[in-house]
């Protein structure tokens, strides 16, 4: 892994009683597209306003591409783009009208302001709405100008937030492949807060787990999920083409099971030590046909959920 | 300064387009060509009077003077009571904010560009009446009446920008557009309207005058003589400073007595004075421009116009201040 790129120390920020963000620290590194989880109200918002600079934090400190958050905030927002949750653009004004306020925000000279516009437009698709009146843009539209918009400045860091929350499953997926084909094809830092655990699943390397303004854990999906395994030695899942609560009453009683849990028509058996062969001996028995047998993997939702229960 | 101008460039160019400021240009130019022409006119069959007269002289309808007190306050309003709550509820604040610019360059260039658009009505408006003016009577305004104009024009766009500030301030601490909406209007109503009413009775109920007619009255003078009594014109007076006094709170009057004094209408109050919004409706009456030295008459009134500029500079100063602690939250 590379340099750190993104550094928070004891970052705290408090909304009158509220502690939206205490005592964070996070690192994120350069190159990765981070995963940042957590629940609504958990913090996610709070931490990239103020990465951002756009709010002031109560105590703490970080930086995001060398430069300190507060005292070079210009020169953070010059390095890194955000696509805020909820972000709006000026709906009487056209695509490419809205862009090229952003490119005047960002000094970008007059002569590269029209090539960079129409780039950026064609990279997320939106070449042929560039004289469009935003009002008249569908959500997921809206997300992909608001995407354009992080990339004029040419960021070395993107922060993503919440970008495909109201989308159809085909704006998300698009949404998905153009932030992965950043990471890939221009070494972006991707930082994408969401609490869509499938998405976060299915673009990050590495993820980070916030709650209640504390962050819990920091890992690639990979290590967090042996972490959770490793507690319970080994888990099998089972299909059978039937069950009871007598076959299942009969599975706790094998020496070493720990226990039984049902999900629909599958069980998850966890156990102490390897019992599958004293475990598909007694279903045999019992009648039943095993139709799936194999080593449990963690979803990133049963890590998150773990993860929660251990931090109440 | 770094996108400042960048905000101010888009901003006017909003302005300038937006409807708001079209039909509010509009109307001000209609109404004000009409109290032109009919100020040329009179300045035609008048000998002695001033050029000035364009813009406070009107038989029908308003003078240009009486217009910018009653409507003055809602084209200032109307360009700023949106500028912050409606980016915020839009989401484009956070996006605005997200570029590399320090953050009072979104207010300064807004509050830029807003002034420019208000200077730009009122010195057209005020070009174009002189204009009509000129052609019907085939003269123009003298040096000392340019130098009058100028000022004059000066002043408005001053009063104009401290309406601007007050409604920025509005959208500033207000999160929903339609709440600065309503404080907008209801600022309208009471500078307008609600004051002239309560300074009126309060100076009564301060002075008390008895009815000549009354038992009780306090007065020992009998009969008609009563109005001419030097005790009852005291009492008179004093009531009308009070008046005024109170209606000095509102920044229209006090523009009225700025304006009035700078063109050299005698008699002060011009056509808001007493009559407030009742008097509206007839015009303002001709008088003979008293001619008046502009040094004089700036004298005389610089302290209602450093009030004016003085509370131009409080509205902006709280907006920017509040507005560069304004919390960006989750959640809008």
């Amino acid at each position: 892994m590379s340099q750190p790129i993104i550094q928070t120390q004891e970052l705290t920020k408090h909304y009158g009683e509220v502690k939206a963000l205490d005592h964070l620290n996070l690192t994120v590194f350069e190159g990765e597209i981070f995963g940042f989880l957590g629940p609504n109200g958990a913090g996610k918002t709070t931490t990239l306003l103020t990465l951002m600079g756009l709010t002031v934090p109560t105590s703490g400190t970080a930086t995001v591409g060398g430069y300190d958050i507060i005292k070079d905030s210009r020169k953070v927002r010059q390095i890194a783009g955000m696509l805020p949750e909820g972000a709006g653009f000026y709906e009487d004004l056209t695509a490419r009208q809205n862009l090229d306020y952003i490119c005047q925000l960002n000094d970008i000279p007059k002569l590269e302001r029209e090539k960079t516009i129409k780039q950026l437009l064609d990279a997320v698709g939106l070449g042929e709405r560039a004289d469009m009146k935003v009002e008249k843009f569908s959500r997921g539209m809206k997300q992909r100008l608001g995407i354009a918009q992080v990339l004029i400045k040419r960021p070395k860091i993107a922060f993503f937030d919440e970008p495909t929350i109201g989308l159809d499953p085909q704006g998300v997926k698009e949404i998905r492949e153009m932030l992965i084909g950043l990471n890939k094809e221009k070494g972006l830092t991707v930082f994408l807060s969401s609490h869509l655990l499938y998405e976060v699943q299915q673009t990050c390397q590495r993820v980070g787990i916030i709650r209640a303004g504390k962050l819990i854990v920091a890992d690639t999906i990979e290590n967090l999920s042996n972490r959770i395994g490793g507690k319970d030695k080994i888990v099998v899942e089972l299909e059978l083409s039937k069950l009871d609560a007598d076959l299942i009453r009969e599975i706790k009683g094998i020496n070493g099971v720990l226990s039984v849990d049902q999900e629909n028509n599958k069980i998850n058996i966890h156990m102490e030590s390897d019992k599958s062969k004293e475990v598909s001996e007694t279903i045999t028995k019992h009648g039943a046909t095993i139709l799936l047998m194999k080593p449990k993997e963690h979803s990133l939702e049963e890590i998150f959920l773990e993860y929660y229960k251990e931090g109440t | 300064m770094a996108g400042a101008m960048a905000v101010c460039r888009k901003e006017l160019a909003d302005d300038l387009g937006s409807r708001r400021y079209i039909v509010l240009f509009g109307l001000i130019l209609i109404m004000s060509t009409m109290s032109a022409y009919q100020g040329a006119q009179y300045i035609r069959n008048n000998a002695g009077a001033s050029f000035l007269a364009i813009f406070y002289g009107s038989q029908f309808g308003f003078s240009f003077t009486t217009l910018m007190v009653f409507f003055g306050p809602i084209i200032g309003l109307a360009l700023g009571f949106d500028a912050i709550n409606k980016e915020r509820t839009s989401g484009s604040l956070s996006v605005l904010l997200c570029q590399p610019i320090y953050r009072d360059s979104v207010i300064n260039g807004k509050f830029i560009a807003a002034t420019t658009a208000l200077s730009l009505l009122v010195a057209s408006t005020i070009g174009i009446m002189s204009g009509i003016a000129m052609s019907v009577l085939g003269f123009g305004p003298g040096l000392a009446d340019v130098s009058k104009i100028v000022v004059f024009t000066l002043l408005t766009a001053v009063y104009l920008a401290f309406w601007l500030g007050l409604g920025i301030l509005f959208s500033t601490v207000t999160k929903k557009i339609s709440t600065s909406i309503l404080m907008t209007i209801a600022t309208w109503l009471f500078f307008s309207i609600v004051i002239t009413i309560v300074a009126a009775l309060l100076a009564s109920y301060i002075v008390p005058i008895a009815m000549p007619s009354g038992p009780s009255g306090g007065g020992g003078g009998g009969g008609e003589s009563i109005f001419n009594s030097p005790e009852y014109r005291a009492l008179l007076e004093r009531r009308n400073t009070i008046q005024t006094s109170i209606q000095r709170i509102s920044p229209s009057y006090l523009y009225n007595e700025a304006g009035s004094a700078i063109l050299g209408i005698t008699g002060g109050g011009g056509g808001f004075g007493g009559g407030g919004f009742i008097g509206v409706g007839r015009g303002t009456p001709f008088r003979a421009a008293a001619g008046g030295n502009l040094a004089q008459a700036l004298a005389i009134v610089w302290p209602q116009i450093t009030a004016i500029v003085v509370g131009m500079v409080i509205c902006f100063a709280a907006s920017y201040m509040l507005f560069l602690r304004l919390e960006i939250r989750p959640e809008g």
